[in-house]
């Protein structure tokens, strides 16, 4: 069986495990878990304190209050990700078994952070070293060790990018003759101007 | 297969017979809560003041049970060979019993610990990866380049984490997973499978 939402294969065995489990709370109970797993997802932060109240009645081991926030996580992330609207998501969890109420109210959870959910993880997809900051600034040089006259400006640039490798940020200084800075401007320009037609 | 006792290691166990039972069994219970978490030297001094001896005594005792656990654990020895390698301290029948217990009680979980002690190679942890297309450069405009930029994330055996990007092209990408698949078939062959049975 392909579910769209599993990104069209099979849904992994767990999955339909615990979603037996989560049929076991009521579904008002289920759509305020939904509400904290989507916290969670946000990047707000899970307070389990209040998902294991409402577990309690349940009488819910610690068990299945992790597996019960790991099936919504992935339910709820593998729906953004295959970006499924939640009339299609709603008919395939009815197909695997999760109630009617339960499957309305995690549906409209979802479709009230569908936007919000696909930035979040559109920020978190993978970046090969970002940069994070440049300064500048512009010098006038009068004179060297070399020659008397120089009186030529030059740009220093302060670039401080996220290592590829290490993620931690890393400073590269560069100072820029005027020429080569001239060129340098144009080659982004024209970059800019390919970034901007493919907006 | 008999454990054969070095001379040292039976001077440290022989202070075992000095003390009763119940103290026996105590420093069995502390021998096999360091083997788990790692030794503290506290208890030594509590314990050797109580029994009014020295902290070295007792240290040596507790390491000797430890020492004894372990290569037994190791060697995976049965009960009769375990028996007769203590019978060898020249001890009472009831601490040989008692030792015998501590011993076939916690074999599991200490070569279950000293399973761990082996070295590993880096092994995965986790995998990100993006597509892209290289639509111009600044060497040349109007190209159609797609490429996978991939991140492995790997871990060692002492839990620190390496990373390493990778970046291949689709054609690249179909031949390894192919590479992959045919190393996962190998497994069902029958001369893999004829082995598999004959370790389970």
């Amino acid at each position: 069986m392909r579910f769209r939402f599993c990104g069209d294969l099979d849904c992994p065995d767990w999955v339909l495990a615990e979603i037996s489990t989560l049929a076991k709370i009521s579904s008002v109970k289920m759509k305020l878990l939904c509400v904290q797993v989507l916290k969670d997802l946000l990047g707000e932060g899970i307070d389990y304190d209040k998902v294991a109240k409402l577990t309690a009645d349940a009488k819910f081991e610690s068990g299945d209050i992790k597996a019960s926030v790991a099936v919504l996580t992935f339910i709820l992330s593998r729906a953004a990700k295959h970006d499924v609207d939640s009339e299609s998501l709603s008919s395939e969890l009815q197909q695997l078994g999760l109630p009617k109420e339960h499957t309305t109210g995690l549906c409209k959870s979802y479709e009230d952070k569908h936007t919000a959910l696909q930035e979040k993880l559109r920020e978190s997809s993978l970046r090969l070293g970002r940069l994070e900051g440049v300064s500048w600034r512009v010098d006038y040089t009068l004179s060297s060790s070399e020659l008397q006259e120089v009186n030529e400006p030059t740009v220093q640039l302060r670039l401080q990018a996220q290592g590829a490798e290490t993620g931690t940020t890393e400073t590269t200084i560069v100072s820029v003759s005027a020429d080569k800075f001239r060129v340098l401007l144009t080659e982004l320009k024209q970059a800019q101007a390919m970034m901007n037609a493919l907006q | 297969m008999l454990l054969v006792l070095s001379d040292e290691h039976k001077e440290h166990l022989g202070f075992l017979p000095e003390v009763d039972s119940a103290v026996v069994g105590e420093f069995g219970r502390i021998a096999v809560e360091f083997l788990r978490k790692g030794t503290n030297p506290k208890i030594y001094e509590g314990a050797a003041r109580k029994l009014s001896v020295d902290a070295e005594t007792v240290q040596h005792g507790v390491e000797g049970i430890m020492y004894l656990l372990t290569e037994s654990s190791k060697l995976m020895i049965s009960e009769v060979d375990f028996q007769d390698s203590v019978l060898v301290l020249g001890f009472t029948e009831e601490l040989n019993q008692l030792l015998l217990q501590l011993y076939l009680d916690h074999r599991k979980e200490i070569r279950h610990i000293l399973s761990e002690l082996t070295p590993s190679l880096p092994h995965y942890h986790n995998l990100e990866w993006r597509l892209d297309v290289l639509l111009a450069s600044r060497a040349l405009r109007q190209q159609m380049k797609p490429t996978v930029s991939m991140k492995l994330h790997l871990g060692e055996s002492g839990g620190e984490k390496s990373v390493k990007v990778l970046q291949t092209d689709p054609a690249t990408l179909m031949h390894l997973i192919q590479e992959l698949e045919k190393a996962l078939a190998e497994l069902k062959t029958t001369h893999c499978r004829r082995i598999l049975r004959n370790i389970k």
